[in-house]
């Protein structure tokens, strides 16, 4: 999925390193099973377009390849130009981020380099260098999230194993 | 490095790699569960590290997944991954009841979770023990790091830990279970671009 692609509520969801972005006010966005991933909401409620970016790693290295949604540093300035394709104010988009836990307890191979973590930083960093504010924000712990988000309303929820579903 | 090129000789090894290895891993399986383990035959795929995910699929699904590093001279990560039931059974049947049996939905124990931690284990190393012993080449594995939750999260967070290393990877994945749909689980094993050169070659069938 490209940017500005039309997600459907009923399609697979917004995958790792997608980007997914919609004036369709009768769309939920998601992304199914964030772990160290990082699910970014835009939303501008009221032109009612919302996206959602899929990040998967903090920064683009030299020589790295891959679609914009990968990397934290590429993935924000794409959504933001999807959105202001779709009509959005750039002053009245609000970012809302999900994700970042560490999914492995013990042993050497999860963990080695924090990745959850690192990708937190590195999208505040991307939000705050295209001015945009963080509306809120769950992200840490050891648990997988389930990022939606409507885009007549810009509500997002996320939803844990076998917890309900809880509005950000 | 960009990998190899992968020809139908190519393919047809690697597949082979998976075969054995995985089909020692289920014959380690079978023998700790008692129960018969069937394997399907293994797919090799050249993918864009972002798309493993897709290509495992079932993101939300609850499943149990052992990661680990592979040092040597074929570096990369294998993931063994269980459906979370699977996984309940076969910590049931190592631990004897012991721990009450946790019910469905409920979160592992700290107990059951490093009992899960050596079935990855004991499993992973039969599969590199029988893909050493095929290519001479020495491989060892990492103490396997746990967690059991939606396979898309824990996938995505193995997966970035790969994409560290490489954009594109190779991933050789077999399938078991008990004749059952959808399968109990599978091994996942993504060499690096560099392991992948030197496995084929190693195999007679190198560039």
């Amino acid at each position: 999925m490209s940017t500005a692609t039309l997600a459907t509520a009923a399609g697979p969801g917004v995958g790792i390193g997608e980007i997914a972005a919609s004036g369709d006010p009768g769309l939920v966005i998601s992304a199914l099973g964030l772990g160290s991933c990082i699910g970014v909401v835009m939303a501008d409620h009221l032109a009612r377009v919302a996206g959602m970016a899929h990040v998967m790693l903090p920064q683009s290295r030299a020589g790295a390849t891959g679609p914009p949604g990968k990397f934290a540093d590429t993935a924000v300035p794409a959504l933001v130009e999807s959105l202001l394709r779709l009509g959005a104010d750039r002053t009245r988009l609000v970012a809302t981020i999900a994700g970042g836990a560490q999914m492995f307890s013990a042993g050497s191979g999860g963990g080695l380099f924090n990745i959850g973590e690192r990708n937190e930083a590195a999208v505040r960093a991307a939000l705050s260098a295209a001015r945009l504010r963080v509306r809120a924000a769950d992200v840490g712990g050891g648990s997988g999230r389930t990022m939606r988000v409507r885009v007549d309303t810009g509500t997002v929820t996320v939803r844990v194993v076998g917890g309900r579903p809880v509005e950000l | 490095m960009t990998p190899p090129a992968l020809g139908p000789a190519q393919l047809d090894a690697l597949r082979e790699v998976g075969n054995i290895g995985a089909g020692t891993a289920a014959t380690a399986l079978s023998q700790m569960t008692g129960a018969p383990v069937q394997m399907a035959v293994p797919t090799v795929k050249l993918l864009a590290v972002e798309e493993v995910a897709r290509e495992v699929g079932a993101g939300d699904q609850v499943v149990a997944a052992m990661f680990l590093g592979v040092n040597g001279d074929a570096p990369g990560h294998m993931v063994f991954v269980m459906r979370e039931e699977a996984a309940r059974d076969v910590v049931d049947m190592l631990m004897g009841g012991m721990d009450g049996g946790g019910d469905e939905g409920a979160p592992f124990s700290e107990m059951e979770l490093s009992a899960l931690q050596e079935v990855g284990n004991i499993l992973t190393s039969s599969y590199l023990g029988a893909l050493a012993q095929i290519t001479g080449l020495r491989l060892e594995p990492t103490p396997p790091a746990v967690g059991v939750d939606l396979a898309g999260a824990l996938m995505g967070a193995a997966l970035a830990e790969v994409a560290m290393l490489s954009d594109t990877v190779l991933l050789i994945e077999a399938a078991f279970g008990d004749d059952d749909t959808p399968p109990a689980g599978g091994f996942l094993y993504i060499p690096t671009a560099k392991a992948l050169t030197v496995v084929l070659d190693r195999l007679g069938v190198g560039g």
